[in-house]
């Protein structure tokens, strides 16, 4: 069996258009279901009842139910009520009410770990409820969010070679792509992978040195 | 005059009863040491000073202020009475002059040139002037806490609260600290003060409080308590201690 | 309806068992795997702690999806003539998918153990085996099952992609499921209902874990993350799975 990289070459276009969709799809749905996510916690340690127990309820059967059931559940199911949506909405779709479920558990546990005695100290100050929130607690909570939530955009960044099942042309699909019509088996999916780590490694090294910047306290 | 007033304090979590009936009466001006064995409450005596724990019954007033009133303003009691933590409990992503500044700038509606004069005096006061602009972190224990403290005489209260103050700090930095607090017992402040620093206590103190499971066990002078304690408890303290 | 559910339920059923199978090889194989990298971690010799690092580094820096793609259809090519069935890919694939997360687990776990206690366990002269076999592991042993069954609960989930190299697992038995009886929604519902009332428990039994731990002192080893990439102490991120 020998390596050669060669026959790859003209694909090379294809493939950067695949990491680019791929990327695209990642920081859409991300961003959209972080938004998702805050409303979701902001729900969830709210004053109202029914909100809490809504976004509860979406909180956990997201977070306990494979991403690729809710990708098939969108792209699949929902043909069922008559609605047919392509293969990008459906992936934007899946993967923003994926990623929000995340992000508001990482909300909470982030808010939550900020040492009691901060709270304390704003009160022994005469600090109010909201005046707490915002001097003691808030800039420390976000520190203990940001690496959280540069490590779940990684992740999302991974999992959203599912789309690939649905036809979606993002990277992995490619790959397959590029393996039925080279053979070249190996060399594919070793390119591939070796495309997914470098984007990831950056990603967790830009997160180390944004980190160090932004939290310098 | 009396400054606090307390009167059969009980404070219970759930079934478990903490405070079972403390009553005492602290003058303005006078350093109360409040001594004992962990889990004997005094902490959470000190925290119903501030409203930081509940009061479940009895009456506690502190500078006027009736703790047990349903309409009172939490926030303006706790602007009357400062607060020095054993874990400091500094903001971390506030420079040491923002730390000191924030509360009287954002809570008291002070202004700001004033208060940042003000914050560098008692920066200075506690030997720290030199860092108003670092961060919390590049701090030692001791500078942290003498940090905290100025940080709660920025509200200008009329009572101070110290809730075991150098617990957590390495013996070289505890001095620092009680040097400080020496000065503020000399200027006049009200202090009660949570501690194991028997010196402190005999040096500074007006009056040593013994406490043990949940009451008032002993209440005196200091030369009298560590000298000639009358109550077993007591005795038994001491000389587990000293 | 009624008359659908029951046609849907034996074919559900034995997809429910593949991913039943395909999920204790894979954390069998997976935790045993996990751990000799995780212990790799702490040898002497450099090389096997990068050949570790890099191991674990790269694997959860890929795709799940790659991972299944490369066993099932380039992994063969290096046996000449081998085809790999989809069970035995899917669970190769999903065993080195999960080693490399228990194996940060693992050595974030050791890690948490105080150091103390190697110096201690090489002064009675224990050599390697014998200062982690009765030292070490059983103390790291405590902190690390929060964790581990989070990425376990993760694996049960991410089983479902084993699906897209062909092996009728639940989430395919779904699909196929689905397709026939033109009732896909149905169908994925209550697939997903099974994922959840598998996971939803596990989850509950990890946090309850963890909260009792934290009761007793111990501070959980926490999660690998992706971010994790240079670094030399373990990881404190919460890992978010999907």
């Amino acid at each position: 069996m020998t390596w050669y990289l060669g026959d790859l070459i003209p694909y090379i276009p294809l493939l950067l258009q695949g990491l680019w969709i791929s990327i695209y799809i990642s920081v859409l749905s991300f961003v959209v279901g972080s938004v998702l996510g805050l409303f979701a916690y902001l729900a969830k340690v709210g004053r109202f009842r029914v909100l809490r127990s809504i976004s509860g309820a979406y909180i956990e059967v997201v977070r306990n139910v494979p991403l690729l059931v809710v990708l098939y559940l969108i792209y699949f199911g929902l043909t069922q009520f008559g609605v047919n949506l392509d293969p990008l909405w459906s992936t934007l779709i899946a993967l923003t009410i994926n990623n929000g479920a995340y992000v508001a558990e990482i909300l909470r546990a982030g808010f939550e770990s900020v040492p009691k005695g901060l709270r304390e100290a704003a009160h022994a100050l005469g600090m109010n409820g909201s005046q707490t929130f915002r001097y003691a607690i808030l800039v420390p909570g976000i520190r203990n969010v940001f690496p959280a939530m540069t490590n779940q955009f990684i992740l999302l960044f991974l999992f959203s070679s599912v789309a690939s099942v649905i036809a979606l042309p993002e990277l992995t699909n490619q790959l397959l792509r590029v393996n039925s019509e080279t053979l070249r088996t190996f060399e594919v999916f070793t390119v591939g992978a070796l495309l997914y780590y470098v984007v990831s490694s950056v990603l967790a090294i830009g997160s180390r040195v944004g980190e160090k910047r932004l939290f310098r306290w | 005059m009396t400054m606090i007033e307390v009167k059969d304090l009980h404070k219970s979590y759930g079934k478990l009863e903490v405070l079972k009936g403390i009553s005492c009466d602290i003058d303005a001006s006078q350093v109360v040491c409040v001594i004992g064995p962990s889990g004997s409450g005094k902490s959470t005596f000190l925290r119903c000073l501030n409203l930081l724990e509940s009061i479940t019954s009895g009456t506690v007033i502190i500078n006027g202020h009736d703790l047990s009133d349903r309409k009172l303003n939490t926030s303006a009691v706790r602007q009357d009475v400062g607060m020095v933590f054993q874990q400091f409990n500094l903001f971390p992503h506030m420079k040491v002059l923002e730390n000191i500044m924030i509360a009287p700038v954002k809570v008291a509606k002070k202004p700001k040139a004033v208060t940042r004069e003000k914050a560098l005096e008692l920066l200075d006061k506690v030997g720290l002037a030199s860092k108003a602009d670092v961060y919390p972190s590049a701090l030692s224990g001791g500078q942290q806490q003498r940090v905290a403290i100025a940080r709660a005489l920025a509200m200008d209260p009329t009572v101070m609260l110290f809730d075991e103050p150098t617990s957590a700090l390495d013996p070289e930095t505890v001095g620092d600290v009680l040097q400080v607090m020496k000065q503020l017992a000399e200027e006049g402040m009200t202090m009660v003060v949570v501690s194991h620093e028997m010196g402190f206590a005999r040096e500074v103190a007006d009056r040593v409080i013994f406490m043990d499971g949940g009451v008032i066990v002993e209440d005196g002078d200091p030369a009298e308590i560590f000298d000639h304690p009358k109550e077993a408890r007591t005795q038994a303290f001491l000389s587990r201690v000293s | 309806m009624v008359n659908d559910f029951l046609q849907f339920l034996p074919a559900l059923a034995k997809g429910a068992g593949t991913t039943a199978i395909l999920c204790i090889v894979a954390a069998v194989g997976g935790s045993i795997l996990g751990l000799i990298i995780g212990l790799m971690r702490s040898s002497s010799w450099a090389v096997v702690r990068w050949i570790s690092a890099i191991y674990t580094n790269f694997l959860r820096g890929i795709p799940l999806l790659i991972i299944l793609l490369f066993t099932y259809f380039a992994l063969p090519l290096l046996v000449p003539g081998a085809i790999f069935s989809q069970m035995v890919s899917g669970a190769i694939g999903l065993t080195l998918f999960v080693s490399a997360y228990i194996g940060e687990v693992v050595r974030g776990s050791i890690e948490a153990v105080p150091k103390g206690q190697f110096e201690a366990a090489e002064a009675l002269g224990m050599n390697f085996a014998q200062k982690f076999r009765f030292v070490i592991m059983p103390q790291a042993m405590r902190v690390i099952v929060p964790p581990w069954v989070g990425i376990i609960l993760a694996m049960i989930k991410d089983s479902s992609l084993v699906s897209v190299i062909g092996l009728v697992e639940l989430t395919q038995a779904g699909k196929i499921v689905g397709t026939n009886t033109m009732q896909p929604l149905v169908a994925f519902i209550i697939v997903g209902a099974v994922y959840f009332v598998i996971c939803y428990p596990l989850g509950h039994f990890g946090r309850w874990y963890e909260k009792r731990l934290k009761a007793s002192g111990f501070n959980v080893a926490h999660q690998a993350t992706a971010t994790d990439i240079l670094d030399e102490e373990p990881g404190v991120r919460v890992g978010g799975n999907q």
